[in-house]
């Protein structure tokens, strides 16, 4: 069994021990109705993927402009998926929490509003994607889109929730710049986020890996 | 058994489900990527 083999298992093991403490090592938080506090093990460590998700995808575009390498292109766009699936799994693990704390699923809170504007300028890179066949242009409209898609998260993410009144909890990030969960929560959550961080890169290699498949398949046929 | 427990379980059978999903398709593409 070789290292990448070991970290694999490793991972596993990792995230069943952070569902298990999700649910046994933490007592629910105060403020919080019944158990919900417990869905910021999953919610905000899929909320911190997506945009890590979407700074390689920046990154990778930055890269490509410079290079001009495909590698890179299909890296952002690994990437961006990526980004895209872990904001909906952000938003949905959040729609379970408004329906608990406040009563319905979708309340157009400016967290709720600013995270589906972001899911649409990112689902837009995708149809940008599809509308040009030229690999070339393709790539290089895509990495131009995505830089500008990516200045926009920042703000999308961490300015706008905070410019208007929010139904939103700041316990973890807010303009006190204090982590106000116990210890606890705190170890569970750092744990959490490094096993959904490990989840991401794993997905990561396998879509560039599958990527760079697909680009010798098709210089193959050619 | 409580309803904490069980969904702890119905968690873990998830997370459990898509590791296994996600580790067959890592060994499908290295087998595609053998020369």
């Amino acid at each position: 069994m070789n290292f990448r083999e070991i970290l694999k298992w490793l991972l596993l093991a990792w995230m069943s021990l952070v569902i298990w403490a999700a649910f046994f090592y933490v007592h629910p938080a105060e403020g919080f109705v019944g158990e919900s506090s417990r869905i910021v093990f999953f919610h905000v460590p899929c909320a911190w993927v997506a945009v890590l998700a979407f700074l390689f995808s920046c990154v990778a575009s930055i890269s490509y402009l410079r290079r001009r390498d495909p590698k890179d292109d299909a890296r952002a766009a690994v990437s961006a998926g990526l980004g895209l699936l872990f904001a909906v799994l952000a938003t949905v693990t959040g729609s379970i929490f408004a329906r608990i704390m406040w009563g319905a699923y979708w309340n157009w809170d400016p967290r709720q509003t600013s995270i589906v504007i972001l899911m649409l300028i990112y689902a837009a890179y995708f149809g940008l994607r599809g509308a040009i066949p030229d690999p070339e242009r393709r790539a290089a409209l895509a990495a131009v889109y995505a830089i500008l898609a990516f200045v926009t998260v920042p703000f999308l993410v961490f300015v706008v929730p905070r410019i208007y009144w929010s139904l939103h909890p700041d316990t973890i990030i807010n303009t006190r710049g204090d982590n106000e969960f116990d210890l606890h929560y705190t170890q569970v959550l750092m744990a959490s986020l490094v096993g959904f961080t490990g989840l991401f890169v794993w997905l990561y290699t396998i879509g560039c890996r599958v990527e760079a498949l697909r680009q010798r398949r098709q210089h193959e046929v050619l | 058994m409580t309803d904490l427990f069980g969904i702890m379980l119905v968690t873990l059978i998830i997370w459990g489900g898509l590791f296994g999903y996600v580790y067959r398709v890592d060994r499908k593409v290295r087998r595609l990527e053998e020369p």
